[in-house]
């Protein structure tokens, strides 16, 4: 009789153990049924990645099979969670693909815009009607000691801005044109300001003001890469900050040209 | 009878993980993808990735005592929870690479209309 309760005790804590390890693998197999259900009549999951789609149902069968045997919740578990993963590989690689797809359509659409861009900045700069007197001229650059380095005045910002003026137009068209014809040729695109201000502002803003030509020069089809920004701020001033004068010479945008190779010289 | 019982369970028991064939196959291929995510640049920051990681070194832990059914559960599980963390990651930059396309167009659209 003693023998027989301690069984019965014994069976009862097995019967409850399995409960509940059944219970959990209950519950993460219906998460696993949620996701397959929502991944098998998505589109675009299906067109993406029909593979990972069968095998999360395949290991979703297989969990739900041996959900039906005894002692087998770990397993249950185990192919659940499978089967939950697949479904989740093949939704980021569907929304990969869109991105792609997205990707694409964007990259015509930058494209006809940089066209559309470059023409009208032409146009403008033909209007102005100093386009073919500059053609005659050569880039404006100056041999220093750095290389040839060639300088947009500050008069191509407005004051404390970043925005670069239309009447910067014919400078970076200039400049668009030499890239085009030297294409192995890099540049770094160089901030400076005067002195007066915050330093840390300053230094700020002649790295926005590089950028800004950067941006331009990109949005014009130069490949980023050929292209380095740096911003100096209040150093390396041209003249002295003590009259206007001066510091208008001071707040200036720098492009050093690179040699033939494209190698840049060191930083000042 | 009892005992008998008993005995037959445990034979049977035993049976089961003496059957399990070492998961050689599972281990390179979960190796191969945890492999794969680290050179797409995934990292223990993304959780799936630390799963991979910890379940890939249980599994090897598990082959070393010969528990092979074990081995072959964490291995598979780490090969998912790897190739997750790579489409994560890669989906990631494609979202970024998105991002920056559209903000290079919304300038180009903000610059034509500014035109003259």
């Amino acid at each position: 009789m003693p023998s027989l309760i301690r069984n019965g005790g014994l069976l009862l804590s097995l019967a409850l153990l399995a409960g509940c390890a059944s219970q959990q693998s209950q519950q993460v197999l219906t998460e696993a049924e949620l996701g397959f259900q929502q991944v098998k009549e998505d589109p675009d999951v299906l067109r993406s990645a029909p593979k990972d789609v069968i095998r999360a149902g395949e290991s979703l069968a297989r969990a739900e099979r041996l959900s039906s045997y005894w002692g087998s919740a770990e397993d249950v578990e185990h192919y659940a969670y499978l089967s939950q993963r697949y479904s989740q590989i093949a939704r980021q690689h569907a929304e990969l693909n869109l991105n792609q797809e997205r990707l694409a359509k964007l990259e015509l659409e930058r494209e006809r815009l940089q066209l559309a861009l470059r023409e009208a900045k032409l146009l403008s700069a033909q209007q102005q009607g100093q386009w073919l007197e500059e053609q005659m001229v050569s880039l404006a650059a100056s041999e220093t000691d750095r290389g040839l380095v060639m300088t947009l005045g500050d008069v191509l910002f407005d004051a404390g801005r970043t925005e670069l003026k239309p009447s910067a137009n014919r400078t970076i068209l200039k400049l668009v044109q030499f890239l085009q014809i030297n294409p192995r040729r890099a540049i770094r695109i160089e901030g400076y300001t005067d002195n007066s201000g915050v330093a840390a502002e300053n230094l700020e803003l002649s790295r926005a003001r590089a950028q800004a030509v950067a941006d331009m020069l990109a949005d014009l089809g130069i490949d980023p890469d050929r292209m380095e920004v740096k911003g100096y701020g209040e150093a390396h001033p041209l003249a002295e900050n003590a009259s206007s004068k001066g510091r208008a010479q001071n707040r200036r945008v720098e492009i050093l040209i690179s040699d033939e190779q494209g190698k840049l010289g060191d930083y000042r | 009878m009892n005992r008998r019982l008993t005995l037959g369970l445990t034979a049977l028991v035993l049976a089961g993980c003496a059957n399990d064939p070492a998961p050689h196959e599972q281990m390179r291929l979960t190796a191969q993808a945890v492999e794969q995510a680290r050179a797409v640049g995934a990292d223990p920051q993304i959780e799936e990735m630390r799963m991979a990681e910890q379940k890939l070194a249980r599994a090897e832990k598990n082959m070393g005592e010969e528990d092979y059914k074990r081995a072959r559960v964490f291995a598979e599980q780490a090969e998912l929870d790897a190739r997750l963390a790579e489409a994560k990651v890669v989906n990631l930059k494609s979202q970024k690479q998105l991002d920056a396309l559209n903000a290079r167009i919304t300038r180009l659209r903000k610059q034509l209309g500014e035109l003259p």
